[in-house]
Formats: structure tokens, sequence, C-alpha cells
């Protein structure tokens, strides 16, 4: 349901407006809004010092949050005792330290990357070092020539011996060429020149197709050896700089954790009070603040008020007839059994307040559709232990909660569908085990399968009409007139079609024609052109509700197809393997197939015909809390 | 013969709504995987959105199925 608001005003002497913020937010339940300002009532002004505080609270809370992104901390609640009164002082020692860390940490992760970058570069040389160092060791001398590092593969060692060739014609005698195999199985090679024909053997490598190996600090001018035993030496050196520097942020995460977290959180809260301030508004010698809390609210708010600020400030419930109920945020509220599925309504904007809250009602019909098109015992028991796996371990309030509970319904219906139809794996059941149908056989029972199909959207349907009208006459008695026509002439179509095909008695039909031909005119009449169409769109509707019997049909096919293939490859081994896989697959569609189905039968077709959506989300005025993509809102 | 058309009559009719459901969903799901690169807490909007043209084949099978039973009039 949609928990009953009541709209209040707090009123008191101006000066006490600094001490009933902090027992506000602790309260954490007044959804504040404007007042609405007169003559007297005037937004309250806020004073050059006070945007001044709230500039340097912002840069504070700004500089805290890089410094604990700098050294990597979480978010946390900190500690709640600091954030009261935070005096200037407080708030611009804050901000240095902030700032100082968070230069620091950034310099130190700078570095650490230029390190770590340096190590996964050099590490890639480590494999050549050897070979290269032994071969450079060959060449004595280093002066005015220039060295090449080239890796043929063992395929292309033809290539390397074109590229002698093609030297010897071009310089002569005038180079050195030494190769050896590297672990990797290329041939590592040392290309030696002379400076004079280093620019020619550059085009007859690349003509060759070759890749060329830069050795790191060749660009300084640094002779190959000599690059060879840096990067020997760097390698060696890297992981002591990364330890000291790792160290060097460690020590400063946990000098400082403690102080950022409870700056961060102190500093929201104190902005949150600020922003407060600015929807209050004042009198010459009174501050008002209006919002929203759960009617049952109002008392315990009242004597939090008295109790810790005084008798001077007050809380005034508004009368019903001053607000309007579209201004007015909604939470929904249901027993422990349907609230998992809140999460699937918040997926739409939130419903009107004072309209009817679909919890309930997805929360019986949603897992019943899934069951009614899966409807297998095996398939049921495969994914309730997969909604025990995802419950276990989950936070109360997570989505990861939420899932496996409504998971956990919808494999419930599965079983008792599929003891019903007696199915476990596909017919597996009926041929292994002897599992007879109780009800209905859905291999062969097509029609009374489409019969039971639409039936269920007719039941929905008239249920979502009847919503319709109990939402309507909640707003006035005569807003409910033309949903009432409406549901009238659904309910008069389909008794008049289900007398024609005689589930009914044959009587019914000439009087429900008759009725539906005299409401027509009333329909136009009350809700104009779009009366009659929107009747049609809902009859269309109803025959929606045949895809519960065509998923349905497909899934159990799907399961029959999989145990036929276990004689179908002549041997019982693979044709297991397969079936095994089969049933995987059409278990994986299995559980999503039903669930996009289901919420499109219920997003669409029922809560097309009376969820009003356009409320406002209940945001109250509470204390900061860490972001946390697992866990729910607070409504 | 018969037998022939009557096959060939449940072939189309849950074929025919296939391919118009095969491209309205083409064009829903590129609209829709647009939809949620920019705003990921839409994606089950989207996914209902994709399933909306279903409702074509579904009634084309409900259809072929009752040609096939002989119970289509």
């Amino acid at each position: 349901m949609i928990v009953p608001m009541a709209r209040v005003r707090i009123l008191g002497p101006r000066e006490l407006l600094p001490a009933t913020l902090p027992v506000l937010q602790d309260f954490g339940r007044l959804h504040v809004v404007e007042p609405r300002t007169g003559p007297e009532l005037r937004p309250l002004q806020q004073s050059a010092s006070t945007r001044k505080h709230e500039d340097q609270l912002r840069r504070a809370r700004t500089e805290v949050s890089r410094a604990l992104e700098a050294l990597g901390i979480s978010h946390g609640a900190g500690d709640r005792a600091a954030s009261r009164e935070l005096s200037r002082e407080t708030v611009a020692a804050w901000l240095r330290t902030a700032r100082e860390v968070a230069r620091r940490a950034e310099a130190l992760n700078e570095r650490r990357s230029a390190l770590a970058e340096e190590q996964a570069l050099l590490r890639r040389y480590r494999p050549l070092l050897p070979t290269f160092e032994a071969m450079s060791e060959s060449v004595t001398e280093w002066h005015d020539v220039a060295a090449y590092f080239v890796l043929v593969p063992e395929a292309e060692r033809r290539s390397l011996a074109r590229l002698r060739d093609s030297l010897r014609e071009t310089v002569g005698d005038a180079f050195e060429i030494w190769s050896r195999r590297i672990p990797s199985g290329e041939q590592g090679v040392l290309i030696v020149v002379s400076e004079e024909t280093a620019e020619e053997l550059d085009r007859l490598i690349h003509a060759a197709g070759l890749q060329e190996i830069e050795l790191p600090g060749g660009a300084e001018g640094l002779s190959p050896m000599e690059s060879i035993r840096r990067i020997g030496r760097r390698l060696e050196e890297l992981p002591d700089e990364l330890g000291a520097l790792d160290a060097e942020l460690a020590d400063l995460r946990s000098s400082h954790a403690s102080l950022l977290r409870t700056a961060e959180a102190a500093l929201a809260d104190e902005l949150a009070r600020m922003d407060v301030t600015t929807h209050a508004g004042e009198t010459r010698h009174a501050f008002v603040l209006e919002g929203w809390v759960p009617e049952d609210q109002v008392v315990p708010l009242r004597d939090e008020l008295t109790t810790r600020v005084g008798e001077t400030t007050v809380v005034e419930e508004l009368e019903r007839e001053e607000w309007v109920g579209e201004d007015a945020p909604v939470v929904l509220h249901n027993p422990r059994l349907f609230r998992p599925f809140e999460r699937l309504v918040t997926i739409l904007p939130l419903p009107r307040y004072g309209t009817v809250d679909p919890t309930p009602f997805l929360a019986i019909f949603f897992p019943m559709f899934f069951g009614i098109v899966l409807g297998d015992m095996g398939y049921g028991l495969l994914l309730g232990a997969a909604a025990l796996l995802l419950r276990r371990g989950s936070d109360e309030e997570s989505t990861r909660r939420a899932v496996a509970e409504i998971a956990g319904a919808c494999a419930a219906f599965t079983i008792i569908f599929g003891a019903l139809y007696g199915e476990l794996l596909g017919d597996l059941g009926a041929r292994r085990l002897g599992l007879e149908a109780v009800w209905l056989h859905r291999e062969e029972a097509l029609l009374p399968f489409l019969g039971l199909a639409l039936a269920i959207g007719v039941v929905h349907t008239i249920l979502g009409l009847v919503l319709n009208v109990i939402s309507k006459l909640r707003e006035g008695g005569r807003e409910a007139i033309g949903p009432g026509v409406t549901l009238a002439m659904v309910t008069l179509v389909v008794l008049a079609l289900l007398a024609a095909v005689d589930v009914i008695p044959r009587t019914f039909f000439t009087p429900a024609v008759v009725t539906v031909l005299v409401l027509f005119p009333v329909l136009v009449v009350l809700e104009g052109i779009l009366g009659p169409t929107e009747l049609l769109s809902t009859l269309g509707h109803i025959l929606s509700y045949a895809r519960v019997m065509a998923v349905g049909t497909a899934s159990v096919m799907m399961a029959v197809a999989a145990n036929r293939m276990v004689g179908a490859f002549g041997s019982v081994v693979v044709g297991a393997l397969f079936a095994l896989l089969f049933h995987l697959v059409n278990f994986a569609l299995g559980v999503f197939s039903p669930t996009v189905h289901a919420l499109r039968l219920h997003f669409v077709e029922f809560f097309g015909t009376f969820y009003s959506p356009g409320g406002h989300r209940y945001e109250p005025f509470g204390h900061w809390s860490p972001p946390d993509p697992q866990r729910k809102e607070k409504r | 013969m018969n037998e022939f058309w009557t096959y060939l009559a449940a072939a189309l009719a849950v074929g025919i709504p296939a391919i118009a459901t095969a491209w309205a969903q083409s064009k829903i799901g590129s609209a829709g995987s647009a939809t949620m690169a920019e705003k990921p807490e839409l994606s089950a909007t989207v996914i209902i959105l994709v399933a909306i043209p279903e409702t074509m084949v579904i009634l084309g099978f409900v259809v072929a199925i009752m040609i096939l039973l002989g119970t289509g009039g």
C-alpha cells in the first residue's frame, strides 16, 4: 500500500532554527518542501557570511572526496559524534589536510603508475636479455657503429639469409651478423654496421619484413650492451621502488582514513542542513519549515522536538483540504512477503499518491504467471536451488536478496504447476517415473491451455478495471462512472462470448449483447470517442494473454525434444550429454522468457487499466550515508 | 493436397508475423541498446519494450495451432 502521509508545518523562534535542524536530521523522516509564502512569510534570507561558509564547506568536501579517491579509500559513515557544530576553523583545517593528502597521494600514484609501466615494458625484454647479452659481448668495439636487434620467426629464416645477401651486395663485408635461438623459439639476431650504412640497413630490414627490437636507452645514445645492462639493473631495482611507494601510500592511508571519512560525513551532513534552510521561510520573529512525514510519525516528531529543542518549537499538521494529493511523496509499504516485488514496481515511475499500489497484485500474479509458463518440477527445483544460493550471504535490503526472493516465489509456483501438469524435465518424469498430469497435460491439451491463458487474461484485466474504479472513487465519485461503464461492458462482452461458445448458458447471450449496445452511447458521452477505442484495446489486451500458452508450449516442447536426444545419437552417453545441454539451454530460456512476458503482461496489459504514474520520490532529510549500489534507497 | 494447404497456412500464419516481429525488434533493439548505453537504469524498461512486438508472433502461433488442430472455423 501507499503509506498515508501528513503535511506538517514546524514553527519556532528564528534563533532556534540552528538547534532544530540537527534534531530533524537525526529524526530522518521529514521530506522538506517549500512552504507557501505570503505577505508575512518570506523565504529565509541567507547572510553573506553563511554563503561564504557554504562555499568553504563545498570546497572542503570536494578536496576530501579527491583525497579519499586518491588513497583508494571506500566511503564510510565516519564518526557521527564529530559531525556536530562544524566551526570554520575545523573546516579550514580539514580543507588544508585533505588538499595536502590529495596532492601527496596523487603524486605517489602518478609515480607508481610510471614505475609499473616501466616494469611492464622491461619485462617484455626479459626473455631476450641473455641471448642479446651474449651476442653483444662479441662486439668488442662499439665506436662509429650502429647495432640492430631483430626477431626472426622460425618459419621465416630465409628472410634472414636474403637480408645477409642484400647487405653483402650493398655494403660489402662491412657488417657482422650474430644469431641465436631464444626461448620463445624465434631467432634473436644482432646486426652491426658502420654508422654511414645504418640508413641502408634500416631500409633493408623493413623490406625483408623483419621485426626490429628497440632497446630502451637507445635514444639516449647508449650502446646495446649498456642498454641491456641497464634493463637488468632496473628490473632488479623496480620491485623495491614500488614496494617503498606502496608502503608510503599505506602509511598515508592509515594515518588519514579515519579523519577523512569523518570529515566527509560531517561536511555532507552540514551541507544537507544548509540545503534545508534554503527551503525554510521566515517571519519577523519565527522560522517556518514545511514537509511531509508518514502519518504515524507526526506525534513522534512533535515529542522529539519538544524534548530536544523546547516547547516553543511546534509541529502543526495541515488539514487534508489544505494540500493536493499529487504533491505528497510516495512511500510503498507492504507485508514482508510482498516487499521484494516493490523493486519490480519501481522499474516504472512511482504511482501517484492516493492511487492504488500494485505491489500485492504483482507479488501474487507475477510468480503465478511464471509458474504457469515454465511449469516443470525439475526446472522449478533448479531455480529454487539457484535462488537459495543467491540469497546466501546477501544483505537484507539488497537487490540481490530481492531477486533471490522473487526467484524463490517463481520456483515455488513452477514446482506447483509442474505437479499439476505432470512434468519433470519435460516428459522424462512421465516416461521414467510414471508421473501423470493432475490437471492439464500441456503437450497435448493445447486448446484447453489456450482457454486457460485467455481466462487468466479475463480475470487479470477485469481486476485491473475494478482497481481503476476504486482508484477513481477515491478521487471523487463522478470520476468513477466512466471506468465503471467500461468495466461493465468488458464483463458483458466476455459473458456474451462465453455464452456464444456454450461455456455458460446461451440465455445470457441476448441480454448481454443488448446491454452492451445500450451502454455504448453512455460510454461515448462519458469518455468521448476515446472510450470505445479504449474498450477495444482492453479486449485486445485479453488476447495478448495467449502468450502464456504460447511460451509455455514452446518451453515444454523444447524439454521433450531434449529428452528425445538420448536415443537419437546411437550412443546413450553422447545423447544424454546433448540432452543435458539442451535442458540447460531450455532452463536459461525458460527463466528469461517467462520473466519478460510476465512483466510485460503486468506493465502493459494490467497496469494499463488502472496505474497512474507520476508519484514523487520520498527523500527524507537525514544523515549522509555512503553510496552503495547494493543497498536499497531508504524511503 | 488439402493437407499441404493446411500446413502451408499454418507455416505462413506463424512465419509472416515472425518476420514482422523480428523487424520490429531489430528497430527497438538498436534504439534500446543506445538508450542503455546512455542510461543503464532503463535496462529493464528496454527489455520490456523489446518484448512488446512478440504479441504478433504469439498470436500467429495460436492461429497456426488452431489451423493444425482444425478448430479455426
